[in-house]
């Protein structure tokens, strides 16, 4: 019997890669001329990432994901890097008016005291644009995943990522104080910037050569 | 896929009514001709139903859909209760307009695949006709309900998950078309879905066809007609179709239409329903056309014109303009006017 990893990794070399290029292609023709966005990138999950994802157990020990061919949502997963934090909004509207959401999120930890993983989570119905003739959709995933994020966001989320995927054991308490010290730089780093794009070229802010 | 369940409901329009009309149900059996026609329905759904749908995420922009929910419900345990709760949402937004229809929840499965179709049927009047060696008797019939060209609507979800799946369905609905009210009934309204394909994506996606079709087109009539078609469609802001039944209402020749099709990623994406949407179009497909006293008429592609055509003022001439052009002829003709 085939297992959900084999499907995943037979369907990642026929057409998931192509699909991820095809839907890169796709957002960076919405986003057009679109000011302060760094990067788009498209990726599908990297076979060795769903099977470890797949294989997840639950607190009692029972499998995380049933089906997770259908589960899994992130299987095909883009990013978007913006410059400022106030330009995330701005791009999220404008991809939303050609991708259809069955969710919009904004990340933010659960309380202000703590700093950790900030971003736009959305997940979109994929465009049946992106998908090749020859292929069969029903061998391909309903959803993706899209990711807006700043460029001091995407810095800590893509190092706590690489760190914790290799780190053989959970973060210890000074570890995980460290990562939070990062993540309030980042967010400090975001924050200075938003204010200087304000003043600096929109115009409106209240900025020491504005005011009057 | 195997038909496990069917079940049916009488909804009456109570659309903003505080309390609701008590709905009545049974379950259905599967033998006889009304069995026979639901199988046939619920075999068909997935070719029937050619509008895709996603459900939309709850207020708070989370995955979570209060229609998808009862619907996974009832899909996990079909019953008349949990069949009641859909057929309850229904009618909590059914107008008199839309008025009293039938619903009918059918279940089944292949496999680890689970497949839900809802189908209303509208109520009509109608005369009942019955023939016998001497006579004929005629009678009135009150509460027909019939799957009504005009009107009948069902939806069709199929998934093997319960948790992460049964977000996406097609669904058929006659009246989408028609004035707001209608339109928005089945798929807005009772089901919590949009389409799946946003005006902006499937505009999009028609007028770079149409434009490379233009710009690809060898013969000469081939483009001009689909210019001339490019221009027609612009006018038909706000209507809910297909690009196929867009093509086809415009009438064009088997080459000009074949051209538009051949140039979309996948031909099963000439059947995806969308809002037509004017603004997107001209963003992607504008053309100008500048029309002298003298006779003369001009045209090109907005972006391109004023490149193609120079325009030159002449001073103190009260308007008079002159327009200056280069290139080889690739075609001339005569053509009457129509």
């Amino acid at each position: 019997m085939t297992t959900p990893t084999e499907v995943y990794q037979r369907r990642f070399e026929g057409h998931l890669v192509r699909i991820a290029a095809n839907l890169e292609q796709l957002v960076l023709g919405h986003l057009g001329d679109a000011e302060d966005v760094d990067c788009v990138r498209a990726r599908a999950k990297e076979p060795a990432r769903f099977a470890e994802k797949a294989s997840r157990v639950d607190e009692q020990g029972q499998p995380k994901y049933s089906t997770p061919l259908t589960e899994i949502q992130d299987q095909i997963g883009v990013l978007v890097v913006v410059l400022y934090k106030a330009s995330v909004e701005p791009i999220r509207e404008m991809l939303q008016r050609y991708l259809r959401p069955i969710e919009d999120t904004s990340i933010v930890p659960d309380s202000y005291w703590e700093f950790g993983y900030f971003g736009r989570h959305v997940v979109m119905a994929l465009p049946q644009d992106t998908i090749p003739a020859e292929v069969n959709p029903i061998e391909v995933p309903t959803f993706f995943e899209l990711q807006i994020k700043t460029l001091f966001q995407y810095a800590w989320s893509e190092a706590n990522h690489d760190l914790g995927y290799k780190s053989p054991s959970p973060f210890e308490g000074d570890q995980s104080r460290r990562f939070a010290f990062a993540a309030a730089q980042a967010w400090g780093a975001d924050r200075a910037f938003d204010e200087l794009h304000e003043e600096l070229v929109v115009g409106r802010g209240k900025g020491p050569n504005n005011q009057g | 896929m195997n038909l496990g369940k069917i079940h049916s409901f009488l909804v009456h329009p109570a659309k903003g009514e505080e309390i609701q009309p008590l709905i009545g149900g049974t379950e259905v059996p599967q033998e006889g001709r009304l069995g026979d026609m639901l199988a046939a329905i619920f075999a068909r759904a997935p070719l029937e139903c050619d509008i895709a749908i996603t459900f939309r995420p709850n207020d708070d922009g989370n995955q979570e859909n209060e229609c998808r929910d009862d619907l996974v419900t009832y899909i996990g345990a079909p019953t008349i209760a949990t069949g009641r709760t859909i057929a309850g949402r229904l009618q909590r937004v059914t107008t008199h307009r839309s008025g009293l229809g039938l619903l009918f929840l059918m279940t089944g499965a292949d496999g680890a695949v689970r497949r839900l179709v809802a189908s209303r049927f509208p109520a009509d009047q109608g005369i009942l006709a019955e023939e016998n060696k001497q006579q004929l008797s005629v009678e009135f019939l009150e509460r027909v309900f019939m799957k009504s060209t005009k009107a009948y609507k069902s939806a069709v979800f199929e998934s093997d998950s319960a948790q992460a799946g049964f977000w996406d369905g097609r669904a058929i609905d006659r009246q989408i078309s028609s004035p707001r009210e209608l339109s928005d009934y089945w798929i807005r309204d009772f089901l919590l879905s949009e389409l799946r394909t946003t005006g902006a994506a499937g505009t999009k996606r028609l007028a770079v066809a149409f434009r490379s079709a233009i710009n690809q087109a060898s013969a000469l009539d081939t483009r001009q007609e689909l210019i001339a078609a490019a221009t027609l469609l612009s006018k038909r802001d706000g209507e809910t179709a297909s690009a196929n039944q867009l093509i086809d209402q415009l009438g064009l020749s088997s080459s000009a239409s074949e051209a538009v099709e051949s140039q979309l990623p996948r031909p099963d994406l000439l059947e995806e329903v969308f809002r037509f949407d004017t603004e997107e179009f001209e963003r992607h497909l504008l053309y100008r056309l500048v029309e002298l006293d003298n006779g003369g008429l001009l045209i090109a592609e907005n972006d391109a014109f004023p490149r193609v055509f120079e325009r030159i003022e002449l001073a103190g001439s009260d308007g008079l303009v002159a327009f200056r052009t280069q290139g080889h002829v690739v075609d001339e003709r005569l053509r009457k006017a129509k």
